[in-house]
């Protein structure tokens, strides 16, 4: 179906669909979508998804840290995850999928290596059992 | 099987307690809407489902709803860290404080502790989708009326990010009831159950 009318925030609906069922027109793309650093924030990968209450959307922070990098690339993993799930033939999104997971897999290798594991088999070169170290997740914390 | 990660799925970091605003929040952990009936249902909902999109996607979005849950502890601990039995009292904190004290326990706003009458499993291809849309939306608008409750930027930058979860996963839950109305019956979606008929 011809849907060069449809702009990003709409998406284009079948011909024909079956009556008595909700119908939701399926992301026709994984394209447009935001950096990682903005999506994190916008808590969203795709523009067209992107739809906040009053209008308000979160500013990104003026300056970034090492664990809000690597949860930008993992929420970056998350979404595209979500978006395969339904559009599994989707093939050059399964290929950004896997360079963001290779991207996500050696940040998480730096970062544990420095600031201590985020999964136990992070520990498997650790100089100690060093899974106990704070700060835990849900800990307030000045930066981070 | 689940493994831990040790960090947030975003951050958390509230600098000022605010237990009137803790006791409105703890509603997304253990509420009708919250993020603990949210993840419990989806991945209870996933065994009787028929087809790999849907196992995959309740299992996906279940386990980022186990993230979110994480996330609303941390506010509701973060919000009652280090407050005082005088912003316990003014807060209208006092009912929660007596039974749980700066504990983080499974209620909705109202008192109510976590029902699993919210889960909503009905082994029904089409209803429990249906269900799941309904959930999403219900969810973003608790924190529509979280954000206008709350005036503290901290608390609202990660309830943000939340709400925007849901309005993306009532996208994917609308996409997986098209890829199942797909494989029924064209000339009549209702026929069978294929979750239980064979």
């Amino acid at each position: 179906m011809d849907n060069t009318e449809c702009t990003y925030k709409q998406g284009p609906l079948p011909g024909c669909a079956p009556l008595g069922l909700a119908a939701m027109p399926s992301q026709a793309s994984s394209q447009p979508a935001y950096s990682n650093a903005e999506a994190l924030s916008r808590g969203t990968l795709f523009p067209g998804l992107d739809l906040p209450f009053m209008n308000i959307v979160n500013k990104m922070p003026a300056k970034t840290t090492p664990l809000r990098e690597l949860m930008a690339l993992d929420f970056v993993c998350n979404e595209l995850a979500l978006y395969l799930d339904t559009h599994s033939a989707d093939t050059e999104a399964f290929e950004t999928y896997k360079a963001m997971l290779k991207l996500y897999e050696e940040g998480r290798n730096t970062y544990a290596s420095t600031y201590g594991p985020l999964q136990r088999s992070d520990m498997a070169y650790a100089p100690d059992f060093n899974w106990l170290g704070d700060p835990w997740p849900w800990d307030f914390a000045k930066e981070g | 099987m689940f493994m831990y990660q040790k960090k947030l799925q975003y951050p958390v970091r509230i600098k000022n307690p605010n237990p009137m605003l803790a006791k409105v929040i703890i509603s997304q952990y253990g509420g009708p809407d919250g993020e603990l009936g949210a993840s419990l249902r989806y991945l209870t909902q996933r065994y009787s489902m028929p087809y790999p999109e849907l196992k995959g996607l309740l299992t996906d979005i279940g386990t980022e709803e186990l993230g979110h849950l994480e996330m609303i502890g941390a506010i509701v601990h973060q919000l009652t860290r280090n407050m005082t039995i005088e912003q316990v009292k003014a807060g209208g904190f006092a009912d929660y404080f007596v039974d749980h004290t700066a504990g983080v326990y499974p209620v909705a706003a109202s008192g109510a502790p976590f029902n699993a009458v919210c889960l909503a499993v009905k082994g029904d291809v089409i209803a429990d989708l249906t269900e799941d849309m309904g959930a999403e939306q219900k969810a973003r608008v608790t924190y529509d009326n979280i954000l206008r409750l709350s005036d503290d930027p901290d608390v609202n930058d990660v309830i943000r990010f939340l709400r925007e979860r849901e309005v993306v996963h009532y996208q994917r839950f609308g996409e997986a009831l098209r890829i199942a109305s797909e494989k029924l019956d064209q000339k009549n979606v209702y026929a069978v159950n294929p979750a239980f008929d064979k």
